[in-house]
């Protein structure tokens, strides 16, 4: 069976600093993968790779069996959520219009359901936005749009611990409707364990 | 892209959308050049929108001037961004160093070969329509330098 993600040899140097030296690892889908590992260790750079956003110095990725990196047919079935996640200077509600466009499992239910448990105002425009009012609206978009592949990266900076399991028990729930791969980085190892065990 | 989309595709969109502002104010200024001809320059003599040479034919070529005009300033602003957003300041100021060395040279070998009064000859006999097809091509060329650059930039 072919995974869902395919690594090989994955190497990322910048300058004199190696942030990914010679990685290997299959995901094979439906499931909900972790990915920890401390402040610097390369989570980001891994994920940004496997979304194409970055290029590996040395080594292969493949995603759904093939190439991502300008590809079409691989990055349509693929959302990726950073920590840093910039938006255009639009209103909560243009940005999940947008995104409805670019995915065709997009749930508009899950995405109002979503925004109502964060209190996500939707007529605020983006940069009015906390940070952690940001945070969640990456969250609704990478959750309501049922993606094959999912990756999160450390999606919940700023929200609090209320917000944060709101996220796990909707990804979870919605996990269980319809499975998928999806990749979640983080260093809060405690609440990923007690998600795993829940 | 974080929705999914090819840089290829980001830049035709983008492109698309610079083509289309471009035609758009092409026509206002196309407009506001009939209006002023109309009024014999507001009712002052005062001219605007009429520049000898370049925009005073008629209507659809001052329209397709300003069109090219307006596109090749966005794809030449457009190839500034996607090089700074590949090699950051360093590559900027390589790359304006480029052009200047690029500006510079040609103007050195016109010289060295005696050509600045063919130069000349050849902008003198050309019409407006054919300046315009000179600045289209120069587009062309910047297009597809953005399209070669934008192929490695990072996210």
């Amino acid at each position: 069976m072919t995974p869902t993600i395919s690594v090989t040899g994955l190497s990322r140097h910048y300058h004199h600093h190696t942030a990914l030296d010679g990685i290997t690892l299959d995901i094979e889908g439906p499931c909900i993968t972790g990915l920890l590992g401390r402040n610097g260790a390369g989570k980001t750079t891994l994920m940004r790779i496997v979304a194409a956003q970055e290029f590996p110095s040395a080594g292969q990725v493949r995603v759904l069996g093939g190439n991502p990196a300008e590809s079409e047919e691989v990055l349509r079935k693929m959302i990726f959520i950073r920590e840093d996640q910039e938006f255009p200077d639009i209103k909560v509600r243009q940005v999940l219009q947008v995104a409805s466009w670019f995915y065709p499992n997009w749930s508009r239910d899950l995405a109002e359901t979503l925004r109502a448990d964060f209190d996500l105002p939707d007529s605020r425009p983006v940069k009015k936005l906390s940070r952690g009012m940001r945070a969640a609206l990456g969250i609704v978009m990478g959750l309501a749009a049922r993606a094959e592949v999912t990756l999160f990266d450390e999606p919940y900076a700023g929200l609090d611990a209320v917000a944060r399991q709101i996220f796990y028990d909707r990804l979870l729930a919605d996990y269980v409707e319809h499975p998928r791969t999806v990749v979640l980085s983080t260093h809060l190892i405690d609440e990923v364990a007690d998600c795993r065990s829940g | 892209m974080s929705l999914g989309f090819t840089r290829r595709s980001y830049y035709a969109g983008t492109v698309l959308l610079g083509l289309m502002l471009a035609a758009v104010y092409g026509l206002a200024l196309t407009g506001l050049q009939a209006i002023e001809r109309a009024t014999n320059g507001w009712g002052l003599s005062v001219y605007f929108f009429r520049v000898t040479y370049l925009l005073n034919g008629p209507w659809y070529l001052t329209w397709l001037t300003s069109f090219v005009g307006l596109t090749l300033l966005f794809v030449f602003g457009m190839w500034f961004g996607l090089v700074y957003r590949r090699w950051n300041v360093a590559g900027l100021v390589a790359f304006i160093a480029a052009l200047v060395t690029l500006l510079l040279g040609g103007a050195l070998i016109a010289t060295w070969a005696s050509a600045w009064a063919s130069i000349g000859h050849f902008f003198t006999r050309l019409s407006a329509s054919g300046l315009t097809g000179v600045l289209a091509a120069l587009a062309v060329a910047l297009l597809a330098g953005g399209a070669a650059t934008i192929r490695r930039v990072t996210v």
